[in-house]
This record gives structure tokens, C-alpha cells and sequence, in this order.
């Protein structure tokens, strides 16, 4: 099968991402243009643009499957690239494509409808004996029901959105009382975002690590896995600092986490990229939470370490070619972490900070690697995530990635809005992360103040505020009101004024 | 005839923050600046269309000015805000005495932290309100966030219905305090 | 002959009194109020040594009939003067509240209206500090009558002199018209009121607890009743707030504003973001201030009653230096409607830059008058009319920018070309006619949609129709009512040069006492 070109299904950072590995590869883009970012960066990168500005639809562009389909017909597009979120895990998307004979970069539509739903997903792992944790064998069919099994695992009780992922309609319950209240608050906010009311309940692991593990198949029954992934660093279940590999993870336990990751794919056929999370408690006892069936926005921590481009090896597989490397010839170089600007505001609980990017300066450097979909002139809109950069950092050691991280973070500049940059430079100073010592509970129990102020800062900025105030008075008080010229009046004016007087 | 008993420095001032810290600064733009009693030496690089920074013991810091209103400003350093007010020797004796006298309002506004929709208001005109107790949801950026009260005390009026949708600092409702 | 001679004997002995009656120990009274006493205040408003006081020692009449005591003090209780600020002349009064609570009384009120007499001789602003408890009730009639005489000056000077009042403690009863009349009125937060009648009274009337502060306290009258123009924290900013606001003004109707040079960056390429503040939904709101802060020279915006019905915002600002009246409407509170709180807000400002000379830019994004029984019970008509009025009687220079809605009455109402608008540019994104397209498409096609299958998709497809082909900036542009469609990146380029056009602009009004203005 050949693909001449591509159609990304998505916006921002993704797309401009998706965009540099086609165009290398020698394929032509087409990207979406929407009415809420008109001139967003990701357009200037595409080579041809689909309009979607004058829809009158009320269902929001990027998950318009039937609009999208159609303007890939009508242009004779012979792929797409969903990214990842809006249509990346529609196992009715991926089926419209495979209908319409449209090559749908990422794996079969009946993988992601299986792994999609997390119950089917659970009874697929139970049956290729990987470990889960214990919960409802399907959907909650009432609160009662919730009630009766919480009651059954012992409390905290986790409640989640069956099609769910990335936080929403996800609720930790501690105790009986709230129960009712949390199922269904969960409840509407899962058909809020993904159309599904369904929620189901398990055990909640208090404070485990989140390690997933980066598998690759291909149409041909082939699969196999690049490593971990740790994403501890999470508030309220968004993850926000990634690193690859994990400080967790010995050899042993790497083999078995792999090996268990590849069975579960195996068990849906699976071929393109995947992520299959776990949670690992403190006796390095791990349970498998869901596959995702797409890339992840952490994948570049992947290739630092790999050296690969794993949109490379999707658009690959998705003609129809074999994994080009096995297992064994995987090999991991150094460490890398990622970490997410957003458009954030972390001294006060992470609330969304609209705006402008006035001015935007990057770090360079062999070993720094940025993506992003902003330029200067861009507008963080409340239409879509708040994200502004991810900035990879690469060092042969955790400590040399860490340092140079540091380094990283004092170069990146960005004028016009509040960002997580002072957050990610409170957890690289944090004693237990440098360590490698954290779980999920990092955020919460760790840190104490969710950013780093250097020690002249307050009196810095107490100074300059001083100084642009006084600054201003005296603007006014002095010569700098110029009253006389106020006074040069126009004959013809003044004789005009003092007639109609 | 010049009479007046008041005396006015124009050279010193008090930055403060809303925590009751304060910053002594004098001569802010001469060229022996002190701040906190201490000489400070800065360089201030401000050029339109550029980042603002400014140089300190060869440290490079980034500033920006996020808001100013009167005498008091955001300011933005290495991506760290502080708010302060700017006061004078006079305001600033005013501020303390006033502090002394006047009591909290009684009332307390329930803001909108930022744009979005009110998905659910989950209290009733009238009712008492515990601190910590979820007010309504308000829902932005894709996700719903609780918006909890910071009083215990009854609930004034709500100015707001469900599916409303709502403007940053927008008044979603008023709280008496107890 | 020696100082301390027989001749200055007398001159010294009052000057002591006088200290004595300004001694530290009477100034630690107003600090421990929150308050800064007369003479400070005054210090602080004009120049360094510029202030020159008049009528320092006169006394109050002696023929008090002894109900009620009487404090004797020189001055009466009010300082009166001129002096500099900002390098220009103003005159001043400052109201003492050490002596008898400020109370106005007969020469109190002689002093003032002296003061206000050399200030509209001189052709220059007058600033009223006030502090009083109002009439003083030991001279009766008497201190009446200086509250008219004071009353008739301010309608005297009204529209020939910037006149300013600042409330910096209690203003009651008749003292609270004097500024009123005024063009400005600042008030310091938590210690300065406003009321008519006094929370006693009401207590006594209505039996209702009120306190100072949410009678007439600044926070309400800057929010509620709108009276309070400019609010500020601490008395040293309001009185900074003063000297910012005359920074604007010029001495007299006369002559033209006072002018700051502007340094403009040629890189800058911040006004660039003009193109993406109106979303293109055209239902979304947006903040207009972000309009004027980027088309004004930088940080030089100054806003006129911020907190009083803010779907309409006024203010100064400058473009190359000059002094200009902004008006906009704004979209993001109640949709940049016009009610009657903001046609009033909007047309007293309109009469302060047409009294002084001052050109007026307004911003128009509106979608109509806010509809409701109880804006129509109240008046809307007439209070609107009054903004109408207002533009269509002003001679300043007159421009407007349609940013986007511009529908109906509403669209005639904010400066339109036959209103006499000197020049109506519009932005792309602009919908000018006589209703949204919602609207007009339900009256236009009501049979169409009844009918059809599909009324919503219908409506939007008439809807989309409609915009292309009435409700946007070109037919009005070939039809004349627009002289130019613009692009946004270039709005503040446009208006420097057109109101440079309109510099020596003069309409020749019929001769007549005055108009009637629907009030």
C-alpha cells in the first residue's frame, strides 16, 4: 500500500510533529484549519490546508468523523494521522477509514474498540494471566452497585470513565459517604467528554509509580516493546514530567513488565504504536491499568533513548511494512525527560492562563530537543489544551539529564503568560526526585509549594514594581506633560472658538 | 506663603505584599538604590518589543509586568509572580492604621478564577456554607473544576444559573461571612 | 527695622496662633482617622513650594447667637490658593476637618467661592479637597446661602474650567452637589462618604441599619451609583490620580489638551494582535480594552469610571502625544449592550470632550439596547436619547471604528456618519444593519422555516446568507456610510492621520442660549 499523503486529524505540537517525519519521508501533509485558531502555527507547516472554518456543525471539527472522512475523500488523501486525543482512540473512526479505504495510521479499529473499553480490556489481561487489580467486572449499573463492590475491595475505591483517559471522569472515592455523589459527578463528566456515561469501580493503589511501557507491532504478528516510560509526576491524573527509562525498574523486572505489555497487544493482534500502563506499587508488584492505542504525548522521551522516530515506524507499518527491529536489537542510550509548559498558572492550583506568547526564546543544544505548535504571536485559547512546549532534555546519566534539564529551563523564555516552567524547576530541585525516589503522590505530599522561587526573586521584583511606579509619578509630575504645546492654537481655530463662544 | 506640616520623601517607599511583608526601597531611580536598608546594584534592560530583564550579580532575570492598577502590580520574575502594593511613608502609616481599625467585610465574593461554563451549582440561596464545601462547577479548558468556598458563613445570592456561561472574576455568588 | 521689632509684634503673635492651630498634635488626630490633614494634602497635590495661600487668617463672623458652640480658628476651616501642578497653574480648596468637622459656614463659604471666581478668571482647574460634616448648623441660613452661591459658581464654570472635586472624608448633605455639578469626583476608599442623609436619619426614617461604608462609601458610589469617578486606596494616590487626570485636560475650554511625546518602537509589532482580538464567533465576547491599549500610545489609557456600567467603557487617552476621548462599548459585560446607566456614563463624558476641545474616538461593537421591562419603566428612551444628543451636539472631532455589531437604533446612536461622525472606518469583522441575522431571518423568512424539515439548519444557512450579503462592512462601504474598511493592524495609522485631518475642524451651530437636552 502507498501513501502519497496524509491528513492530520489534529492541531498543535502533534501535527507540526507528524508533519516533519511525512515530509522527510517525502509525503504530502494536509492539515485542518478551524475557526477557533485561524492562524494557528500547525497551518504554516502543512502543505495543504482543508477549511473547516465556515462549518456550521455543532459537533467540534476534530472529532467530525463523517466531515473528516469526506474532505479526505474529496481530496484524494490516501492517509491519516489521528495524533492523539480528539478521533486517536475512535474505534468507529478507525472503521469508517478501513470502510472507506482511507489507511488509518495506528491499529485496527477492533484493538482500539477492545482495549478502548476497559472491561473487555481487563477480561482480555485476566485471560493472558496479567496481573489486575480487583474492582466491578464491568460497568456500574447504579451507585448502589458501586456502594456493594467498594464495600467488597475495601475502601479507597477508584471510579473511572469506561471510555475514558487523561484524568476526566475519573473520581477517587475514600469513603462510603461521598460514594454516590463522586458516581455521579464521574458519570457526567465521561459523557461529557467522551459521549459514554459508563463508569466502572476498582481498588485504588494508593501511590503507586505509573510506568508504561512503548510497544510496537506490525501487520504481520510482530511485536515488540522500546522500554518504559515513568510518569509519576502527575496532579490530578494530567502528567507533566516523563522520563525514560524508569529509576524503578530493574532488568528483571523490565523483562517481565515487556513481556507482559506484548501480551496483551498480542491478544488484540496489534500492530502500530501502543502504550500499555501499569501501576507498580512499593513491593514492585505491578497491575495493569489500559492500553492506549495511539502515540502518546510523551513518545519523544522514547526516541531520545531509542534513537528512532516512531511516527516513522507507524506511517511504516501502516503500509504494510515489517517492525525493522527485533526485540533484541533494541537498544537504550542514556536517560531523557520531558516536560510539559503549559499555559498554566501553578501558583494558583494549575488554572488555565490565556493569552498571548509575546516573545518566545528556546534553549538549543545537541541534547535539547523542543516541540511545539506555538510561535511568537500565538494565542493559548480556552478551545483546547494548554499546552505551550514540551522540552526533551537527553543526558548519558539521570543526573547528566537532570543538570542539563536545569540549564534547559533557565533558557526557555517565554513573554505573555504564566507558565509550569517554575514548577518543573521545583521538582528538579526536589531531593527525592533527584533520587528517583517518587510515586504519584509526588505533587501532593512532596511538594509542599508547587514552584521554585530563587532566593533574590521576591526582592527583585518588590524592587522593579518600585521602580516602574516611581517611574510613572514622575512622568507625570514633571516636564514631561508639555502644557505649552497645548497652547499653540491655530488662528483660524481660536477665531472660531472665541466666535462661538 | 508656603505652610504645611506634612512631609513628603520622595525618595522611599514600601513595596508590600498581601502576606504583610514588606520591601524599604530608597532612590528606585538614582543611582545608589537601597533596598531593605542594603545598596543594590541592578541593571535594568527594558526595551519595547524585547523580553524585560534585569542583571544582578551577573545573573540574568526575566521580568514582565502582568498587571498594574494604581499602586499595585504583578510582577513576573523567572515565571514567579508577586503582587505588591507600592506605598509611601504616609500610605503606608495609613494602611497599618486602617488595618488596626476596619474589620474584614462581612461579605464575601465568590469569583470566577477563570472563563467558563457553570455545569452545576450544587448549594441554595440561603444556606450555610462551611469552609472547604463545593460551591459549584465550573467548566473550562475541557475539564470541571470544583470551586470550593474559602468562609463558612450563608450563602447570599447567586448571580449565576446552570449553563451560564461566565467571564474571569465574574461574581458567582456572595457569602455572609459567619 | 529689626523682626522682632514693635511694628511685626502683632504679625508674629498670629503667626504663632496659626501654628498652634496646625501643630503636630492636630495633624496626629486626622493620621490616626486614616486621614492626612488639609495642608498636607495640599502639599502633596501641587508642585513643591508652588502653593500660595490666600486668606489664611480670616475669621469666622462674630455674630453667632451662642446655641451650640463655636469654634473660632483662622481660616474658617478651609484653605484656599493656587499654586502649580505639573509645572501648571490651578487654583484649590481644602477643607479642614479640625475645625468644626469642616462645616461649611458663612466665610468658609466666602473663601471658597473666591477661589472659584480667580480660577474661571484665570482660566484655570480648580480643585475642591473635601472634607466636611456639612452646612454648619450654628449659622443657619447663612451657610445656606454660601451653598448656593458656591453651587451657582460651579454652573458658571462649568464647560469653561476643568473643575475636579476629591472626597477625602465625610461629604453630607449640601456638600455632596458641589461635586456633583463638577466634571470629576475622585474618592479615597474606606474613608471617604457621600449621602444626602445620613445613616441616622435613615435609621430614624426607614428604620433600616446601614452603615457609612454601603451608604455612600466609594466602593458603592464608584460601583452603584456611578458618581464616583476615580477610586483609589490611599489619599497620596488619589491626589496623584488628580494630577494624572489634569496631565489630560487643558486650563480652559479655550485651549487645546496638553500633549506627552511618544516614543514609538518601529519593531514593535505588539499592535499586530489587533487582527485576533475579535473571535469570529460572532457571539464570543472579548475584552475592548485590549482594543484601546493597543491602539493608544502605550500605558497612556485612562479610565473614567471603571466600575460604573461597564458595558461601556470611557476614558483618555493619547495618540502621538494628543490628548483623545475614547468611548466602547464592551463586549465582554452583557454583551456591549447600551443601558441607561452606560448611555448616561457615555453622553456626560461625550459633553466633558466637547466642552474642552478634546476629539472623541469611539470603539463600536454593539448589538443593541438592552431590552427589558425594567430598562424601558425607567426611561431608556430618554437616557438613551441622551447619548444621542450628546454626539450629535459635539464639535470636537468625531471618529468611529465599527469592530464588529452594529445593529439598529444602536449603530445610529454610537456617532454614525449622519449623526455628524466626521469619519466611520470599520473592520472587517464588522455586521452593520438593522438586526442580527437571528433576527432578521425569523421575521424575513417566518413561512420558509415553519415549513421546512429542518428549521435550525434553515436558519443557519439563512443566517450565513445574510451576513454575505447585508450584514457586513462592504455594502455599507460602497453605499458611503462607511469611508473605509480597515485592517485592524493598521487602525491606530488610520487614526493618527485622521484626526491630524481634523485638527482644525469647526462647525458653526445656530446662536441660541442653549439646546434642550432630554436630562
Amino acid at each position: 500500500m502507498e501513501i502519497k499523503s496524509i491528513l492530520i486529524a489534529n492541531r498543535g505540537e502533534i501535527a507540526v510533529r507528524v508533519i516533519n517525519t511525512a515530509r522527510m519521508m517525502g509525503i504530502a501533509t494536509w492539515v485542518i484549519k478551524t475557526a477557533k485558531e485561524p492562524n494557528a502555527y500547525y497551518l504554516t507547516q502543512g502543505d495543504h490546508i482543508i477549511d473547516f472554518t465556515e462549518r456550521t456543525e455543532e459537533i467540534a471539527e476534530f472529532l467530525d468523523i463523517e466531515a473528516i472522512v469526506k474532505a479526505i475523500k474529496d481530496n484524494n488523501i490516501s492517509a491519516v494521522h489521528p495524533g492523539y486525543g480528539f478521533l486517536a482512540e475512535s474505534p468507529v473512526f478507525a472503521k469508517r477509514c478501513a470502510e472507506e479505504k482511507i489507511i488509518y495510521i495506528g491499529p485496527s479499529s477492533e484493538a482500539i474498540f477492545k482495549m478502548g473499553n476497559k472491561t473487555i480490556a481487563k477480561q482480555l489481561a485476566r485471560e493472558h494471566k496479567v496481573p489486575l487489580l480487583g474492582g466491578s467486572k464491568g460497568n456500574l449499573a447504579s451507585p448502589e452497585e458501586a456502594v456493594k463492590i467498594a464495600n467488597e475491595i475495601g475502601y479507597p475505591v477508584i471510579l473511572k470513565a469506561a471510555s475514558g483517559g487523561g484524568g476526566r471522569g475519573m473520581r477517587i472515592v475514600e469513603e462510603e459517604k461521598s460514594i454516590a455523589k463522586m458516581f455521579k459527578m464521574a458519570s457526567s463528566e465521561a459523557e461529557k467528554a467522551f459521549n459514554d456515561p459508563d463508569v466502572f469501580v476498582e481498588k485504588y493503589v494508593r501511590n503507586p509509580r505509573h510506568i508504561e511501557f512503548q510497544i510496537f507491532g506490525d501487520q504481520h504478528g510482530n511485536i515488540i516493546h522500546l522500554g518504559e516510560r515513568e510518569c509519576s509526576v502527575q496532579r490530578k491524573h494530567q502528567k507533566l514530567i516523563e522520563e525514560s527509562p524508569s529509576a524503578a525498574l530493574d532488568e528483571n523486572l523490565r523483562k517481565k513488565m515487556g513481556e507482559a505489555a506484548i501480551n496483551i497487544a498480542k491478544s488484540v493482534n496489534y500492530f502500530s504504536a501502543g502504550t500499555v500502563e501499569f501501576l507498580l506499587d512499593d513491593d514492585m508488584k505491578f497491575y495493569f491499568m489500559e492500553m492506549n492505542t495511539r502515540i502518546q504525548v510523551e513518545h519523544p522521551v522514547t526516541e531520545m533513548i531509542t534513537g528512532l522516530d516512531l511516527i516513522e515506524w507507524q506511517i511504516r507499518i501502516a503500509r504494510g511494512e515489517k517492525l525493522p527491529l527485533k526485540q533484541s536489537e533494541v537498544k537504550i542510550n542514556g536517560w531523557a525527560f520531558e516536560f510539559r509548559i503549559n499555559a498554566e498558572d501553578v501558583q494558583s492550583g494549575f488554572s488555565p492562563s490565556l493569552g498571548i506568547i509575546e516573545k518566545i526564546s528556546l534553549p538549543r543544544s545537541k541534547n535539547i530537543r523542543i516541540d511545539t505548535g506555538v510561535v511568537e504571536g500565538s494565542r493559548i485559547t480556552p478551545y483546547f489544551d494548554s499546552m505551550v512546549a514540551k522540552l526533551i532534555v537527553h543526558g548519558e546519566t539521570r543526573e547528566k539529564a537532570i543538570l542539563y534539564s536545569q540549564n534547559a529551563l533557565k533558557k526557555l523564555w517565554i513573554k505573555g503568560l504564566k507558565t509550569t516552567i517554575p514548577f518543573c524547576n521545583a521538582v528538579l530541585l526536589n531531593k527525592n526526585f533527584r533520587k528517583g525516589k517518587y510515586d504519584t503522590s509526588f505533587l501532593t505530599k512532596e511538594m509542599t509549594k508547587h514552584y521554585h522561587e530563587g532566593q533574590d526573586d521576591e526582592m527583585l521584583a518588590a524592587f522593579f514594581a518600585t521602580y516602574d511606579f516611581v517611574n510613572e509619578v514622575e512622568k507625570v509630575e514633571t516636564k514631561e506633560v508639555d502644557f505649552d504645546k497645548g497652547k499653540n492654537i491655530a488662528p483660524w481655530v481660536l477665531k472660531k472658538r472665541l466666535k462661538s463662544l | 506663603m508656603v505652610r504645611h506640616n506634612g512631609k513628603t520623601q520622595k525618595d522611599k517607599f514600601y513595596a508590600c505584599t498581601p502576606k504583610g511583608k514588606n520591601y524599604e526601597v530608597v532612590n528606585p531611580l538614582g543611582e545608589k538604590v537601597k533596598v531593605k536598608g542594603k545598596s543594590l546594584s541592578v541593571t535594568i534592560v527594558n526595551e519595547p518589543g524585547n523580553f524585560t530583564y534585569l542583571i544582578y550579580k551577573k545573573k540574568k532575570y526575566q521580568l514582565e509586568i502582568l498587571e498594574k492598577n494604581q499602586n499595585k502590580y504583578t510582577v513576573m520574575i523567572n515565571g514567579v509572580w508577586y503582587n505588591f502594593s507600592i506605598e509611601t511613608p504616609i500610605s503606608y502609616k495609613r494602611m497599618k492604621t486602617l488595618s488596626k481599625t476596619q474589620v474584614l467585610s462581612r461579605v464575601e465574593k465568590i469569583t470566577a478564577p477563570m472563563p467558563g461554563k457553570i455545569l452545576d451549582i450544587m448549594v441554595e440561596e440561603g444556606s450555610q456554607i462551611k469552609e472547604g464545601e463545593a460551591l459549584f462547577i465550573l467548566e473550562a479548558m475541557k475539564m470541571q473544576n470544583e470551586i470550593v468556598s474559602n468562609v463558612s458563613g450563608k450563602l447570599g445570592k447567586i448571580n449565576f444559573r446552570q449553563n451560564d456561561n461566565v467571564m474571569k472574576d465574574d461574581i458567582i455568588l456572595e457569602i455572609e461571612r459567619a | 527695622m529689626d523682626i522682632e521689632g514693635r511694628n511685626f509684634k502683632k504679625f508674629l503673635d498670629r503667626e504663632k496662633i496659626f501654628e498652634e492651630q496646625n501643630s503636630q498634635e492636630v495633624v496626629e488626630k486626622q493620621h490616626a482617622r486614616g486621614k492626612l490633614s488639609a495642608r498636607e494634602r495640599i502639599h502633596i497635590l501641587f508642585d513643591e513650594g508652588s502653593f500660595e495661600e490666600i486668606d489664611a487668617f480670616v475669621a469666622p463672623l462674630g455674630d453667632d447667637t451662642g446655641f451650640g458652640k463655636m469654634q473660632r480658628a483662622y481660616g474658617d476651616g478651609v484653605i484656599i490658593g493656587h499654586g502649580k501642578i505639573s509645572n501648571r497653574l490651578a487654583f484649590a480648596y481644602a477643607q479642614d476637618f479640625n475645625v468644626m468637622g469642616g462645616s461649611l459656614g458663612q466665610i468658609h463659604a466666602r473663601k471658597i467661592a473666591k477661589i472659584q471666581d480667580m480660577a474661571l478668571k484665570m482660566g484655570a482647574p480648580i480643585i475642591g479637597l473635601i472634607d466636611s460634616g456639612g452646612a454648619r448648623i450654628q449659622e443657619g441660613i447663612a451657610s445656606l446661602a454660601g451653598y448656593s452661591s458656591i453651587f451657582y459658581r460651579n454652573v458658571q464654570a462649568s464647560g469653561v474650567i476643568p473643575q475636579v472635586s476629591v472626597i477625602m472624608g465625610p461629604a453630607a448633605g449640601g456638600a455632596v452637589y458641589s461635586p456633583s455639578i463638577t466634571d470629576f469626583v475622585f474618592m479615597t476608599n474606606k474613608t471617604s462618604y457621600m449621602f444626602v442623609t445620613g445613616p441616622n436619619v435613615v435609621k430614624e426614617v426607614l428604620n433600616e441599619d446601614v452603615t457609612l461604608e454601603e451608604l455612600g462609601g466609594a466602593e458603592v458610589h464608584s460601583r452603584k451609583s456611578g458618581i464616583a469617578n476615580l477610586m483609589y486606596e490611599d489619599e497620596e494616590n488619589t491626589l496623584f490620580g488628580v494630577k494624572k487626570l489634569l496631565s489630560y485636560l487643558p486650563s480652559n475650554n479655550l485651549d487645546n489638551p496638553p500633549y506627552i511625546e511618544c516614543i514609538e518602537d518601529a519593531k514593535d509589532n505588539t499592535r499586530m494582535k489587533l487582527r485576533d482580538i475579535v473571535p469570529d464567533d460572532a457571539n464570543k465576547p472579548y475584552d475592548v480594552k485590549e482594543v484601546i491599549h493597543l491602539i493608544c500610545d502605550k500605558g497612556s489609557f485612562f479610565e473614567i469610571s471603571e466600575l460604573f456600567a461597564q458595558n461601556i467603557v470611557v476614558g483618555f487617552g493619547r495618540l502621538e502625544g494628543k490628548t483623545i476621548g475614547i468611548l466602547a462599548n464592551q463586549p465582554k459585560v452583557l454583551a456591549g449592550t447600551l443601558d441607561i446607566n452606560s448611555s448616561m456614563k457615555g453622553a456626560r463624558f461625550i459633553r466633558f470632550c466637547d466642552s474642552f476641545n478634546i476629539p472623541i474616538l469611539t470603539l463600536e461593537d454593539v448589538p443593541g439596547f438592552l431590552p427589558g421591562v425594567d430598562q424601558e419603566h425607567n426611561g431608556i428612551i430618554r437616557h438613551g436619547a441622551k447619548l444621542l444628543y450628546a454626539y450629535a451636539d459635539a464639535t470636537v472631532p468625531r471618529i468611529t471604528v465599527i469592530l464588529r455589531k452594529s445593529y439598529g437604533g444602536a449603530y445610529c446612536v454610537m456617532n454614525s456618519k449622519n449623526l455628524g461622525g466626521d469619519f466611520n472606518f470599520a473592520w472587517p469583522t464588522a455586521e452593520i444593519a438593522v438586526m442580527g441575522p437571528e433576527g432578521a431571518v425569523a421575521i424575513l423568512y417566518k413561512r420558509e422555516l415553519a415549513a421546512s424539515d429542518d428549521p435550525l439548519k434553515l436558519k443557519k444557512e439563512l443566517a450565513a446568507q445574510y451576513r454575505n450579503e447585508i450584514a457586513n462592512p462592504y455594502v455599507a462601504d460602497e453605499k458611503g456610510y462607511i469611508d473605509e474598511v480597515i485592517d485592524p493592524a493598521n487602525t491606530r495609522k488610520k487614526l493618527i492621520s485622521a484626526f491630524e485631518a481634523l485638527e482644525n475642524k469647526h462647525v458653526n451651530v445656530p446662536s441660541r442660549k442653549h439646546g434642550n437636552i432630554p436630562l
